[in-house]
């Protein structure tokens, strides 16, 4: 497709070094989009694996929770938890990975896992909730993972996008327009040449 | 750096093993319940968000929401009820989007 522009040498200027810099933009979120893809493919096998793993050990450790909840009575293991010692928040970093920005989580814990006397619970629930205090820092890895998959698939999508705009709308158009403008300047010099002549044939004849 | 809080949000059975280890539980019983923690949540500034699994079916849209944000990340995990792989689907649909095959298919 042809740009809707003036046939004219300033144009073609202009639009020469429009191309030029499409050209090696193109190149440059081509070379991007290869490198996002490698991260990202990098990264698959192993946060599926990881999630994988957490998903069975978790599930192992809340049946375990479950069941010696249902043994001492539901009530009973809220009043045991009904004050929990440990606190757990998150210091969250940022990581810049070919322009997409990603979290990087730090744990901040404190206090103790097991915040109730022994005599009114069962080991069973000591177990698991000891079981679940390792678990939790897996998790925040995977939290981060599974992030970092999640922002580059979007920024891999995007990507992608632009670089099939430039390759294959505006290049081309640019290409054309090009072609286009030369013709039309070749076309309009040549009929200036024409001109000229018959003109000047016309001076001698009189 | 930034210090943020962590929410889970599920079924009351498995919020009070979250509970235990310093996390904030929200229980909730329904899908609008679901919804509107969530939001709440991240506006609040929450970095980390466990759901459970069946919960996380259900409020699919809100979840998608956040995906593109660096934050907050939202996990899910594995409930009480039925498994559906909520997680590995939507691994699989964000390698779908990127790379435009199924990668993850072969094993």
């Amino acid at each position: 497709m042809i740009l809707n522009v003036n046939a004219t040498r300033m144009e073609l200027q202009r639009i020469r070094k429009r191309l030029k810099i499409a050209v090696r933009g193109h190149k440059l979120l081509k070379d991007k989009q290869d490198e996002l893809m490698r991260q990202m493919l990098s990264q698959i096998n192993e946060v599926k694996e990881k999630r994988m793993e957490i998903e069975s050990s978790f599930q192992a450790i809340l049946q375990s929770f479950v069941l010696s909840q249902s043994e001492l009575g539901r009530a009973q293991v809220e009043e045991a938890l009904s004050l929990p010692t440990k606190k757990m928040s998150v210091d969250v970093e940022t990581k810049t990975v070919m322009s997409v920005k990603m979290p990087v989580f730090k744990m901040a814990v404190s206090g103790n896992i097991i915040s109730y006397g022994y005599l009114n619970t069962s080991g069973e629930m000591d177990v698991s909730l000891i079981e679940f205090d390792k678990l939790i820092v897996t998790l925040f890895t995977l939290a981060e993972m599974e992030k970092r998959v999640q922002l580059l698939a979007d920024e891999i999508d995007k990507t992608r996008r632009r670089v099939n705009a430039l390759e294959y709308k505006l290049i081309p158009n640019l290409q054309d327009t090009i072609k286009f403008i030369t013709m039309k300047l070749a076309e309009m010099e040549r009929s200036n040449l024409t001109r000229l002549m018959k003109v000047k044939d016309i001076v001698r004849e009189h | 750096m930034t210090t943020a809080k962590i929410g889970a949000i599920g079924e009351n059975d498995v919020m009070l093993i979250f509970k235990a280890v310093g996390v904030e539980v929200f229980p909730v019983e329904n899908k609008q319940e679901a919804s509107q923690i969530l939001s709440k949540l991240a506006k609040e500034g929450y970095a980390v968000i466990f759901i459970t699994e069946s919960v996380a079916l259900s409020i699919d849209a809100d979840i998608k929401k956040y995906a593109s944000k660096m934050l907050p990340s939202v996990v899910v995990v594995p409930g009480l009820k039925k498994r559906n792989n909520y997680a590995l689907e939507k691994l699989r649909q964000s390698i779908i989007k990127a790379v435009g095959a199924d990668v993850m298919k072969e094993k």
